[in-house]
């Protein structure tokens, strides 16, 4: 028993506990560098891909490149979450079909806008087509995956309301 | 069933902030801590030894290539002091706010039944 703590100090205690909580949740979120570092590799690939038409030893330096980096991001950001990576149990069972879907529209709408572009372009007879489709769909890669990062991020905010 | 308990060790705003943070995730690494609550290194040294010392938290030194990795997370005795506070500090709040369903002949729902609020602070052990 403690008589001493008035209601307002146990509120500001409940709250920084709370606060803590949003932080080990926020901190495992995907962070903006690895959608922007993923989007410069893959542009740079499709410009390798198609510079190298005709001689592919460009091509395939690109795609060792862009093993190596993406080799470098996944281990980079395996490192950024494994500091402290949130409890299991922190989070109450959610609605996980709606996660996924979130996860498949954005799959879906990078994937449409890169293959709309790059057809319409390439009937068009745009040179560079594919790069340029690669570009337009990583904006739509960085912009949308930080969204749905948001999203997916106060999502597990709310659902873990409550718990230690 | 965990019942509350209020615990002056954890309430120290830094160490509950610590617990806090250590109570929502597993291992957590030195740094991530140090950086997370704002502390310096000799800072949190203290505050985990302290809560070592009560048998709060679990210490653990380990290399990663030659680079020492120092790691620590609640043990079952932290996790559940922890769980009893925040019950305690709930029951703190919800009791200033008169709503707290208490069971009869709980100290502090005589006040409720005689009319009055509860007495704010009015946790049980």
């Amino acid at each position: 028993m403690n008589d001493q703590i008035e209601p307002a100090d146990a509120a500001r205690a409940l709250s920084e506990i709370g606060r803590r909580r949003e932080q080990v949740i926020r901190r495992a979120a995907v962070p903006g560098w690895y959608w922007w570092a993923t989007a410069v590799l893959t542009i740079a690939l499709s410009a390798a891909v198609e510079s190298g038409r005709g001689h592919g030893v460009l091509a395939w330096i690109g795609l060792a490149l862009f093993m190596v980096g993406t080799l470098v991001i996944s281990g980079l950001l395996s490192r950024a979450l494994r500091g402290a990576p949130p409890r299991r149990d922190l989070v109450a069972p959610g609605p996980v079909p709606r996660v996924l879907a979130g996860i498949a529209a954005f799959a879906a709408a990078v994937l449409g806008v890169g293959l709309a572009t790059g057809l319409s372009l390439k009937s068009a007879g745009v040179p560079w087509s594919g790069t340029i489709a690669s570009a337009v769909a990583m904006v739509v890669f960085v912009v949308g995956g930080q969204i749905l990062m948001r999203y997916h991020t106060a999502f597990l905010v709310r659902r873990s309301g409550g718990r230690g | 069933m965990i019942t509350p308990r209020f615990d002056e060790l954890i309430h120290a705003p830094t160490r509950l902030s610590l617990v806090a943070f250590l109570a929502a995730t597993g291992w957590a690494d030195f740094g991530v801590l140090r950086d997370s609550v704002g502390l310096s290194d000799s800072a949190l040294s203290k505050q985990l030894t302290t809560l070592a010392d009560a048998g709060y938290v679990e210490i653990r030194k380990a290399f990663v290539g030659k680079r020492p990795r120092t790691s620590a997370r609640l043990t079952a005795d932290g996790r559940t002091a922890f769980d009893r506070h925040v019950l305690a500090l709930q029951e703190i709040v919800a009791g200033a706010a008169g709503w707290w369903p208490r069971p009869a002949g709980h100290p502090s729902s005589r006040g409720a039944a005689s009319g009055g609020q509860p007495a704010p602070g009015g946790v049980s052990p």
